[in-house]
């Protein structure tokens, strides 16, 4: 039996929804075949990118085949390319890649807006890897199209480490973690960085269940998220645990920035006034694990 | 009579006990690698000892780090755990200090961090009434419970307990000196001027 979840035209943290909707609808059974129709996809971020390769390793291990159909955009399939989606992707899903791909050869620009390109966190090496890289890299971007100095460079690389490190020490699973420099014209006027972090493990509640879930009234994927993002919650007793989330939150509040968390079947974070968004939102369609996306804006003078 | 010091520089313990090469302390796993590291070097020192971890040349630290090598390692040192020995750092820009500074707030610790031009800062949460006193040792280098008493009005023993709650922070060196009519005193020093 053939399967076909359709990709919006835009896909990022606004539509992922979209494609969980999808993947319920279908309902998923290890005799099926599912394919993943990029075809009119106009736009993919960080967020959307990680979310389709999250979307591949839970549907890989349940279901008898899995292909992905390219994007007709020359343009999106050369930015999937310039994120290393399709070195990943490949493990995942079937691809064929000969008919749709772009007939002239490219090459990865030194002026590319892409401050990471796709990476897997599996262990704390893989944290100190990045911090490395993201440092070396992304200082231009941020010195130059987000007015970030020195400190304010230091407080990005912490809030990145801070954020993966969720996946090597509470989600027991493996992640990825993609960012990207765009140009909000329309909503801001500003230069905007963008980082996604997503794995498939055991989510916030389980994380925090065995702690929290008889003493808090109406325990929820919602009310889990919650506590970790607001109140520094983690299912370790020392006072010390939980504050990477929490001081990562008052960071991006200062910087007026965004930042949501998806976990379960919930979903929860801060929203800046220039954003118009629910911020708190429960009984979304089940999804295994947490998934991150961070908005920094340029800073504001 | 002056405590001996001695100066830890992080990037050594780093190049020591950890392989990736990395500048930037982060991930709990290498705070606690670095923790431990400074722990079996504290041990080793005498009694009395001032400690300055510097951090010049060090990246970044995220929360986690800060949080096992200054909060749980001051936790630690207050209790007396490495024998009586005093800590200070140095060497960190203004992004280490928030962090470190976070991490401190969380457990209602505090630190005393050593500014190039020779200045102080205190890290961390200190009770007001113990800041105010603070602020004296460190403006007048030393100072009894007697002259306390008399700078800021209080009862004696008031200003005795101020002290020693200070020592017991480990932000004030506490020494016993003999007194001209042949009896003994307990005199706080800055760490500052014992440095």
């Amino acid at each position: 039996m053939k399967n076909r979840i359709y990709c919006p035209k835009t896909l990022d943290e606004s539509t992922f929804e979209n494609l969980i909707n999808q993947l319920d609808e279908i309902g998923v059974d290890f005799g099926m075949s599912v394919t993943i129709d990029l075809s009119k996809a106009q736009f993919i971020d960080p967020y959307g990118i990680l979310g389709l390769l999250e979307i591949g390793r839970y549907l890989s291990e349940k279901v008898l085949s899995l292909s992905l159909i390219l994007p007709h955009s020359e343009e999106v399939i050369k930015y999937m390319e310039r994120l290393d989606f399709f070195k990943i992707a490949s493990e995942l899903f079937s691809l064929d890649l000969d008919d749709a791909w772009p007939q002239e050869s490219f090459l990865r620009s030194s002026h590319s807006d892409v401050l990471l390109e796709t990476r897997k966190i599996e262990g704390t090496d893989d944290i100190h890897n990045l911090v490395e890289e993201v440092r070396q890299r992304a200082e231009t971007i941020l010195t130059t199209h987000l007015k970030y100095d020195a400190n304010a460079i230091d407080s990005f690389v912490v809030a990145l480490s801070e954020v993966c490190q969720n996946i090597p020490e509470h989600s027991e699973d493996v992640g990825y973690v993609g960012i990207q420099k765009y140009f909000y014209g329309k909503k801001l006027g500003k230069n905007i960085v963008k980082i996604a972090v997503m794995d498939l493990g055991i989510g916030i509640r389980e994380s925090l269940t065995p702690k929290y879930a008889s003493s808090v009234k109406n325990w929820s994927d919602l009310a889990a998220i919650n506590l970790a993002l607001f109140k520094g919650a983690s299912r370790f007793d020392d006072p010390g645990r939980g504050q990477g989330l929490t001081q990562v939150r008052k960071l991006v509040e200062r910087w007026k920035g965004k930042l949501m968390i998806r976990s379960g079947t919930a979903r929860s974070g801060i929203v800046p006034p220039w954003q118009i968004s629910r911020p708190k939102r429960s009984s979304l369609k089940n999804f295994p694990g947490t998934q991150i996306s961070i908005i920094l804006p340029e800073k504001f003078s | 009579m002056k405590n001996e010091i001695k100066k830890y520089r992080i990037v050594d313990l780093m190049e020591e006990n950890l392989t990736n090469g990395s500048k930037n302390i982060v991930t709990r796993e290498t705070g606690r690698i670095i923790r431990e590291a400074i722990e079996i070097k504290i041990q080793k020192e005498q009694e009395e000892m001032i400690i300055i971890l510097d951090f010049s040349g060090i990246g970044i630290i995220d929360f986690s780090c800060a949080d096992e090598v200054a909060a749980k390692f001051i936790a630690r040192l207050n209790l007396k755990e490495y024998g009586d020995k005093y800590l200070l750092f140095s060497g960190l820009t203004p992004s280490q200090e928030e962090n470190i500074t976070a991490a401190l707030e969380k457990k209602k610790l505090s630190l005393l961090s050593l500014k190039e031009d020779g200045g102080w800062k205190l890290m961390g949460i200190l009770n007001p009434y113990l800041k105010d006193t603070l602020d004296l040792v460190m403006e007048r280098k030393s100072l009894t419970a007697r002259e306390l008493a008399d700078l800021t009005g209080v009862e004696i023993n008031s200003a005795s307990t101020k002290l020693l709650n200070l020592n017991k922070a480990r932000l004030a060196i506490r020494m016993r000196e003999a007194l001209p009519n042949g009896g003994r005193q307990f005199v706080y020093r800055s760490l500052i001027s014992s440095s």
